[in-house]
């Protein structure tokens, strides 16, 4: 059984808690994205579920049992780590081979699966080298070909792709999910890359500062994002943020005297706001929020404009082609269904970090 | 064919040529006591007192017929071999677990302890030597081979530990981790995984650890007597006997002797000292 539960999941390193408390259930063949900015501790969970860390206080369950006090080497899941972790003097066909043995499988079968996990992942011409005469994208189909012959209740991923270039990291990002849709094997996989986190999952767990923000589907957690954190961190180019006061319900007054007009009230009524519109939900309009044109990138199906409005930058996002030029004014009108509010609060820096691993 | 043109001639820069000529004087400087040992060894007392001294004499291997045959370089030269391996084997085996626990397992206080044995080897040897005699006497254990043993895993295990712990230190712990997800307990990854890769550097260990045990004087001159003595202390005999002068023919035929399996074993293991095997295991 490939289910994941984690009961109040709580880890502390001497009287540093850096895990407050987090409860997720993961259904059997589910594939779930922890995703977070670094020191989230998504990390320390997923660890956690392997039992290479211990679990402070609350329960992990895989399957129907209690894991807590389980060795890894007993709770049946295969891991792929950040760096591969290849075991350098061992061949592919060894590396691939180790687990199998540890569990004194017949040779025959062995060499069954090894040779099924090479022609999946299509190292078959691989099998006798050793890991240092491979390249990092081999040596990250390896490290997957030694998770997947396992067939184990759940494979844990800690970031595999992050050491591969762009192009080679999207390419594995497909193939993890076709592996996925394929093998229908329960998957954890970390990483902070919310793109990846988007594109592959199932359901997508934002963490930050040790405790869950949201849980949920991608495209929900794009859609109705339950904090401001989700919100700025979910989505590419970011959410643009509006703080100031609500007055008449609609009227929104920023800190420099800036008034917008929103097509809704806010449904909570709360006075102080911080209001998020995606770059995508804005309409060019002849009247609306005015905004200055500092950039335009067209990459051809879309238009990205930054723009300024109240001295902050306004991403805007339209699809097809403008006209619009640098230093020119521009009218924005939020799109009624698309406009989110929050308490009010400065924007998490972590969540708007651009990613550069 | 004639894309000559186009080759550029493989020029070695000067430095180059410099730093070869740098490195062949050192080893000239560093090698010729050496080669001045086994030359002495071979020469008739005349000659060794020719001066200036001389490159070209009439070698007699008779300082090392003698002294083979003397009743005591022999055993001395199997205690030797005894007392090295033993130590040097034991210190690998313990000093090598305990520098992956310190290396790797969180302990209360590891740091400390680790720190603490270190320190005890900032003791000198000399001033242990005597408390240590009377350790031994006390326990009737004067003069045999776990004596020197024990006495020599006093520092090596401390040598080894630290080596090794650094070692250890730079193998990515997710090889571990990937063996105790793989079913390994802990035990088995070290085994399994981190053993076979720390190979180099545990050979390496080991040959420094024997060459300090095989070449260790104090300790064997204070702590043994006939039985089990060593050749360092044979040596010594030789180069202080107040009654005939020192025999140089003897002095450096045994030194010879002592200096040969060390090299032999040395140049066997040599193919093992090649860094690089961890190579491959991470992203690259």
């Amino acid at each position: 059984m490939g289910t994941v539960q984690i009961r109040n999941a709580r880890k502390s390193y001497g009287s540093v808690e850096v895990l407050h408390g987090v409860s997720i259930d993961i259904e059997e063949g589910e594939f779930v994205a922890l995703v977070g900015p670094s020191g989230c501790g998504k990390s320390t969970l997923l660890r956690m579920i392997a039992g290479l860390e211990e679990i402070t206080s609350g329960h992990i369950l895989i399957g129907d049992r209690i894991v807590n006090d389980v060795a890894p080497k007993d709770r049946d899941i295969a891991m792929v780590f950040q760096n591969y972790a290849l075991y350098p003097h061992k061949n592919v066909r060894e590396n691939m081979a180790f687990a199998l043995r540890q569990r004194r499988m017949p040779r025959a079968e062995i060499a069954a699966r090894v040779d099924k996990a090479a022609h999946i992942l299509g190292l078959e011409q691989l099998l006798d080298r050793k890991p240092r005469a491979l390249s990092g994208g081999q040596r990250q189909r390896v490290a997957m070909g030694r998770a997947i012959v396992r067939d184990p209740n759940v494979f844990l991923f800690d970031e595999p792709l992050s050491n591969l270039d762009a192009k080679l990291r999207v390419q594995m990002r497909s193939e993890i999910k076709e592996l996925h849709q394929r093998l229908k094997t329960t998957t954890i996989y970390v990483t902070h890359d919310q793109i990846e986190a988007m594109t592959l999952a199932d359901r997508v767990v934002v963490m930050n500062s040790g405790v869950i923000e949201q849980v949920g589907p991608p495209l929900e957690l794009y859609d109705n994002p339950a904090t401001l954190f989700v919100a700025a961190f979910i989505g590419s180019p970011p959410m643009n943020f509006f703080e100031g006061d609500l007055v008449h319900g609609t009227e929104l007054v920023m800190a420099d005297g800036t008034r917008l007009d929103l097509p809704l009230a806010d449904p909570q009524g709360r006075r102080r706001v911080t209001v998020g519109v995606r770059a995508e939900h804005f309409d060019l309009a002849d009247d609306g929020w005015p905004a200055t044109v500092s950039v335009v990138e067209p990459t051809g199906s879309e238009t990205l404009i930054l723009a300024r409005l109240a001295g902050d930058v306004v991403r805007i996002l339209i699809r097809g082609r403008t006209s619009v030029q640098p230093g020119e004014t521009i009218h924005l009108r939020p799109q009624r269904s698309s406009v989110h509010f929050f308490d009010a609060a400065p924007v998490p820096e972590v969540a708007q970090m651009e990613d550069v691993a | 064919m004639s894309i000559t043109v186009n080759q550029p001639r493989r020029r070695r820069p000067v430095g180059h040529t410099l730093r070869i000529l740098g490195g062949v004087t050192v080893s000239i400087i560093f090698l010729f006591p050496v080669y001045w040992m086994i030359l002495t060894s071979f020469k008739q007392q005349v000659d060794i007192f020719t001066s200036p001294p001389t490159f070209w004499f009439e070698p007699t291997v008779a300082a090392y017929a003698e002294y083979m045959t003397r009743a005591d370089i022999v055993p001395r030269l199997v205690n030797t071999v005894i007392v090295a391996t033993l130590s040097a084997l034991f210190s690998i085996i313990v000093g090598t677990m305990a520098g992956y626990a310190l290396a790797r397992i969180r302990i209360r206080g590891a740091s400390a302890f680790g720190a603490l044995i270190l320190l005890s080897r900032g003791v000198p040897p000399i001033a242990l030597a005597v408390p240590m005699f009377l350790v031994a006497r006390n326990l009737g254990l004067t003069d045999k081979h776990i004596t020197l043993i024990l006495a020599y895993s006093t520092f090596l295990v401390p040598y080894v530990m630290w080596l090794m712990r650094s070692f250890f230190l730079s193998l990515p712990k997710e090889l571990e981790e990937s063996a105790m997800i793989d079913g390994c307990s802990r035990y088995g990854a070290f085994f399994k995984i981190i053993l076979p890769i720390s190979l180099p550097g545990l050979l390496s260990t080991l040959i420094f650890s024997m060459i300090l045990a095989w070449e260790e004087l104090l300790f064997a001159l204070v702590l043994t007597n006939r039985n089990a003595s060593t050749i360092p202390v044979a040596i010594a005999g030789i180069a202080g006997d107040t009654v005939n002068g020192a025999n140089w023919a003897a002095l450096t035929a045994v030194g010879t002797i002592t200096v040969v399996p060390v090299v032999v074993f040395a140049l066997l293991v040599q193919k093992w000292l090649i860094k690089g095997l961890a190579d491959g295991a991470t992203k690259g």
